[in-house]
């Protein structure tokens, strides 16, 4: 719920002030993703020196569709954003998979035959081998 | 009645720098805005603001990021709009947790000097499809109108400057904007 406003004294911080005392997580991420996203059609398409009817053709869709696309306030949907990824060539959000494992070089181990004879002579302790302890 | 105007510092962000406009001494037109829809309108009011923070912060005044409502000067508004197609916001059902996509109609008048300095005034719900033929925006529209004319004219009379990089504007401590 937003918080009761009252003049705010302190000049040159207003946005965020507001903000932060009406914070909402869900519109925030909202609006940031999705400028982040028209931003890189807008971007990529000035690359390629397309206008929004080059775009529009290249989707089979009409201007008007895609203008709203582009104005960072629509709600794009997966598969829109696929068809665009699509159509411009390019990915537009991109997800990072979990690694299961990966190789790391630690160094080389020097004495390797030494170490294979230890290896070889090494002798596993028996379940039944008794120790004596120190009293 | 002769009315005059200030200009006051809302935010400076790394790629913009807002004011606002304090008419007879009054209280700011953007704090008057905020007052008036943290409570009525606080989802349409939070995707306004926070999409001038982000645009602030890190993309800069782009014109397709603002919305035209030009009638005696080169006035903008937001949000921003497709062509004849209204703003979308996504508003979170609490009770059921869904998504709905609604039209965002309430509006933030502004004035883009550059890609760098926006000025933003007040706003209201608009309930027509022209600012004009709506009673609660109309006023807004009007006051955005006629604030756009006085601080084009401001910056031919070099009485609002810009610095040398034209990233901020440079206006001197008593400057007032004046109409009638």
């Amino acid at each position: 719920m937003p918080k009761k406003q009252e003049d705010m004294k302190t000049k040159g911080n207003m946005i965020s002030q507001w903000l932060d005392e009406n914070k909402n997580l869900e519109i925030d991420g909202f609006i940031e993703k999705n400028l982040a996203i028209t931003e890189k059609i807008r971007l990529t398409m000035e690359d390629k020196g397309w206008k929004s009817q080059d775009l529009a053709k290249a989707m089979g869709k009409n201007a008007s569709e895609i203008s709203k696309w582009l104005s960072g306030m629509h709600n794009l949907t997966l598969k829109s954003i696929i068809k665009l990824e699509i159509a411009l060539g390019v990915d537009l959000i991109q997800v990072k998979t979990d690694t299961e494992f990966k190789y790391v070089y630690l160094g080389t181990i020097q004495n390797q035959e030494e170490l294979i004879e230890k290896v070889e002579n090494y002798e596993e302790t028996s379940d039944s081998q008794t120790f004596e302890v120190a009293m | 009645m002769n009315n005059f105007a200030t200009i006051e510092l809302v935010q400076k962000y790394r790629k913009v720098t807002y004011y606002t406009i304090s008419i007879n001494e009054e209280t700011t037109l953007f704090q008057q805005f905020i007052n008036k829809h943290t409570n009525s309108n606080y989802d349409k009011l939070y995707h306004i603001i926070r999409w001038i923070e982000v645009i602030g912060d890190k993309i800069g005044a782009l014109d397709q990021y603002f919305r035209n409502e030009a009638e005696i000067a080169d006035t903008r508004a937001l949000p921003p709009k497709g062509v004849d197609r209204e703003p979308i916001y996504v508003e979170i059902d609490d009770a059921t947790e869904e998504e709905h996509n609604k039209p965002n109609n309430l509006r933030l008048y502004c004035f883009k000097a550059n890609e760098s300095v926006v000025f933003l005034f007040n706003g209201d719900i608009k309930t027509s499809r022209r600012a004009q033929d709506c009673d609660s925006v109309r006023p807004h529209f009007k006051v955005a109108n006629t604030l756009s004319k006085l601080i084009e004219e401001a910056f031919i009379n070099k009485d609002i400057r810009w610095n040398k990089s034209y990233t901020d504007i440079i206006v001197d401590e008593h400057f007032l904007l004046k109409w009638e």
